[in-house]
């Protein structure tokens, strides 16, 4: 008897039936295989499927296929199955019983199937044991299916694996005796032997102490429940620490723990007063929670201290008021700003009325009357002169002083914002009478005031606490003894660069001298620019200056400048020439009141006088080109319209006149009266809008829109030559 | 304080305002000129109004918040400006 081959894939070859009775005698393979009354194959299959990643899976799929096979035939052959080259170790015992099943499986096909089962297991376990073994596979062709193959089946020796002999024997057991005997000599040796001492057989056994019972008490653990709604800005919050307007670095940095209150701002101290009252407070909303009665707890008191000091909360109200206003003035600021005023719709009463009002007036210029800036602060007060914020065009500065009656009050001057016709932003109260104001170009918070004691004044309007003004002339050694009539900012081009403009206040008060006073945020250093001269010889020595009353820069170039004096004269300046006059325009013979360069055309300017005339000179020109004379009351203002060039508004003391000169140059094209006794003092144009602001004698001031000026339709340099033709056609009409 | 006092006085005075109410945060008026039971509901009310307002916003975007409210209705204004520690409500009827 010899192994089997060990080549893997011949121990599997098949043997087919028609070879198989060739070899019978030697061999028994045989397919198993079960068959029902009907012929039908009901081999059961086996129940334990190998790993099929495992050689043994397509082994056992082989011979399943055998037994499929096999069913053709009428004998069945026993598969290599039993001769598989698995270890020779396992299969010794499997060989015992598969021998004995090999004899009796024709017979009893039944009973061997819980054996072949084994058979299966102990097939295919073996495989796993062993292990993955790479198939070698041998083409199967029809002369090896044919040929003889010789398989021996042999016993291979036993093996042992583990073998624990007792230690202990029955006392029935054969050699019991023996054993008994050998321990006894054993417990005598060492019972003899020498040193035995050390060594003493004992028991022992363990005490159990006592048991004891304890009861110990704890505090109960209190469980709150607690929820909290999470939303998105809670999360960012609690990344982000305290809120991002207390100190704007903490939004960055992640920080959970509230801080302390913030650093080096005057606010500061509320502020943590406040967040300190909101924690304090925070404990007692826990405590009351439907508190309907109010302003009861010392609390509530508290709280509204701190909140009415708060600058946030004066902040709000701010806003507050202003959308109420906005709300009461709605309709007249969208007109001022040029927008469709929509009818309120609450108002279904007044429309009808409203509307007749609108059709009538629809087609003829006219003035429509928006609001008057007004406040108990300047009830009564003479408003004095007026200006435009370069910078805001909503803001307008008005001074308010009384420059011709006896008693001097003091000055006051306000700043008015649109967004609040009922009270001003700032106001400011002036030492003396207010009797000119400018706001500044390149520091646009800057305003200079003029007073009637001759003094300058400089004011931060920027600032909401500032009370005082920045810079004062009442210490300048060279200030104006007179009342200043007018101020001016303006820009000069430095001859080298051309860039920077350098601004320079410039005044004229009726000590006749007209100043120019450096600003570089100190008082001031005076350069005397002009002495005015009498062009008459007097007598009089007391004074051979001439007051100064008004002043006008030429637009375009800063170095030019008309002077209007009390006599009458227009001068026209230099600021280089601090001696002589360039010019001397005469036409007037009382007081000139102001003086104004047409804006679209620089060579144009008006003037006007107490002489209840206006004058309309030409640069060149010693002889005016045209006047105007409407009402035999002198005339306090004029100003050139910023949008129409033939335009230009005129207020005497009774009306605020329209003119056009290219309708009529013998009347003006709309006459507003003042209702005496009131007295209209001066007036200003806004540069964005259709409107224009009157003040009065009783402090009010009035915004205007002016409608239905169709002529405003070209463009501004299309003007400036209907200006031009307009004045050739009538000075070659007169000459 | 003064002019604080100053200010509401001419808010009170404006045309068509009806009223003005202080609400602290937790929802107590503190300082009002209607009367006590508008007062109370209307504290109630834009206590919960101005904190849904003001989470919408915030949900939007975290950073964001709220700084007025103003809500048009047939009959009124009411204006809120909302801070963390009070609330500043006005009610107004321009058309009056």
């Amino acid at each position: 008897v010899f192994p089997a081959r060990p080549s893997w894939s011949s121990a599997v070859s098949i043997r087919s039936p028609d070879v198989y009775p060739r070899n019978q005698r030697l061999h028994r393979n045989y397919i198993i295989s079960v068959f029902d009354e009907e012929d039908n194959d009901v081999t059961p299959q086996p129940l334990y499927q190998a790993d099929p990643g495992s050689v043994q899976a397509k082994a056992s799929r082989f011979f399943l296929d055998e037994i499929s096979g096999g069913s053709t035939s009428d004998q069945t052959i026993t598969s290599a199955s039993f001769s598989m080259p698995f270890s020779r170790s396992v299969l010794g015992s499997s060989r015992f019983s598969s021998q004995s099943t090999i004899e009796s499986i024709n017979e009893e096909m039944e009973d061997t199937f819980p054996k072949r089962d084994i058979l299966f297991m102990s097939c295919c376990f073996p495989s796993d044991v062993q292990g993955k073994r790479v198939a070698v596979k041998e083409q199967v062709t029809e002369n090896m299916l044919n040929a003889v193959i010789d398989i021996y089946l042999s016993e291979t020796d036993c093996i042992s694996l583990l073998d624990i002999p007792s230690t202990s024997v029955s006392v029935e057991a054969d050699n019991a005796d023996t054993i008994t005997e050998r321990n006894k000599q054993y417990a005598e040796i060492c019972k003899n032997m020498v040193g035995n001492e050390k060594y003493v057989d004992r028991s022992i056994q363990t005490l159990n102490d006592a048991l004891k019972h304890k009861q110990v008490q704890s505090d109960s653990i209190v469980m709150v429940d607690a929820g909290t709604f999470v939303s998105t800005w809670e999360m960012y919050d609690t990344v982000s620490g305290p809120e991002p307007d207390e100190s704007v670095s903490d939004s960055e940095t992640k920080k959970a723990d509230i801080p302390e209150a913030a650093v080096d701002s005057s606010r500061a101290a509320e502020k943590s007063v406040s967040m300190g009252s909101t924690t304090s407070t925070g404990s007692v909303t826990s405590s009351m929670k439907d508190v309907e009665a109010f302003g009861n707890s010392l609390n509530a008191e508290a709280d509204l201290q701190l909140i009415m000091l708060s600058e946030r909360f004066q902040q709000n109200l701010l806003a507050t008021e202003r959308s109420i206003v906005g709300n009461v003035f709605q309709p007249k600021l969208a007109a001022y700003r040029q927008l469709l005023v929509l009818d309120n719709p609450d108002r279904s009463l007044n429309s009808e009325a409203v509307e007749q009002k609108t059709e009538g007036s629809e087609n003829s210029p006219a003035l429509e009357y928006l609001w008057t800036f007004s406040c108990e602060l300047s009830r009564g007060r003479s408003v004095s002169s007026m200006t435009w914020n370069k910078k805001n065009p909503d803001l307008l500065a008005v001074g308010y002083g009384d420059s011709e009656s006896s008693d001097q009050k003091p000055g006051l001057v306000c700043c008015w914002s649109l967004k609040n016709p009922t009270w001003p932003e700032r106001f400011f109260h002036c030492d003396s009478a207010v009797t000119t104001l400018d706001f500044s170009t390149n520091n646009p918070s800057h305003l200079a005031v003029g007073m009637h004691n001759g003094t300058i004044a400089i004011y931060n309007v920027q600032s909401q606490n500032n009370q005082t003004d920045v810079i004062n002339s009442s210490e300048c050694p060279n200030k104006h003894m007179d009342p200043v009539w007018q101020l001016k900012w303006t820009l000069e081009e430095l001859s080298l660069t051309g860039e920077d403009k350098v601004e320079s206040l410039y005044s004229v008060a009726a000590d006749g001298r007209v100043s120019k006073w450096f600003c570089a945020c100190l008082p001031v250093d005076v350069m005397k620019l002009k002495r005015i001269h009498d062009e008459k010889k007097t007598e009089s020595v007391v004074s051979a200056l001439t007051p100064g009353l008004c002043f006008d820069f030429h637009p375009t170039d800063s170095n030019i400048y008309l002077v209007g004096t009390w006599e009458g004269l227009i001068h026209k300046c230099s600021c280089s020439n601090s001696q002589q006059f360039m010019e001397t325009y005469k036409k007037h013979f009382c007081p000139v009141s102001c003086i104004a360069w047409c804006p679209l055309s620089p060579s144009l300017f008006l003037s006007c006088s107490s002489d209840w005339t206006i004058q309309l000179w030409k640069q060149d020109q010693f002889a005016p080109v045209l006047g105007f004379t409407s009402t035999q009351k002198a005339v306090c203002d004029i100003k050139w319209s910023p949008k129409w060039a033939t335009v230009f508004g005129v207020v005497n003391v009774g009306q605020l006149e329209i003119w056009d000169l290219k309708s009529s140059i013998m009347d003006p094209l709309i006459v507003e009266s003042a209702v005496p006794p009131v007295n209209m003092k001066c007036l200003l144009f806004a540069s964005h809008t259709d409107c224009l602001v009157v003040g009065d004698s009783v402090g009010q001031v009035t915004v205007y829109l002016l409608k239905n000026m169709r002529i405003g339709k070209g463009s501004q340099v299309k003007d400036k030559y209907t200006l031009e033709t307009v004045i050739q056609s009538f000075t070659s009409v007169i000459t | 304080m003064a002019e604080v006092e100053e200010t509401l006085r001419r808010i009170q005075s404006q045309k068509g305002v009806q009223g003005i109410v202080i609400v602290n945060s937790e929802g107590i008026p503190i300082k009002t000129t209607l009367d006590n039971s508008s007062t109370v509901q209307y504290a109630g009310l834009i206590h919960q109004l101005v904190m849904k307002a003001r989470s919408t916003v915030r949900d939007i975007d975290p950073q964001n918040d709220l700084t007025f409210l103003r809500i048009r209705s047939k009959k009124n204004e009411i204006m809120i400006a909302p801070d963390k520690d009070y609330f500043l409500i006005v009610i107004q009827n321009p058309s009056d």
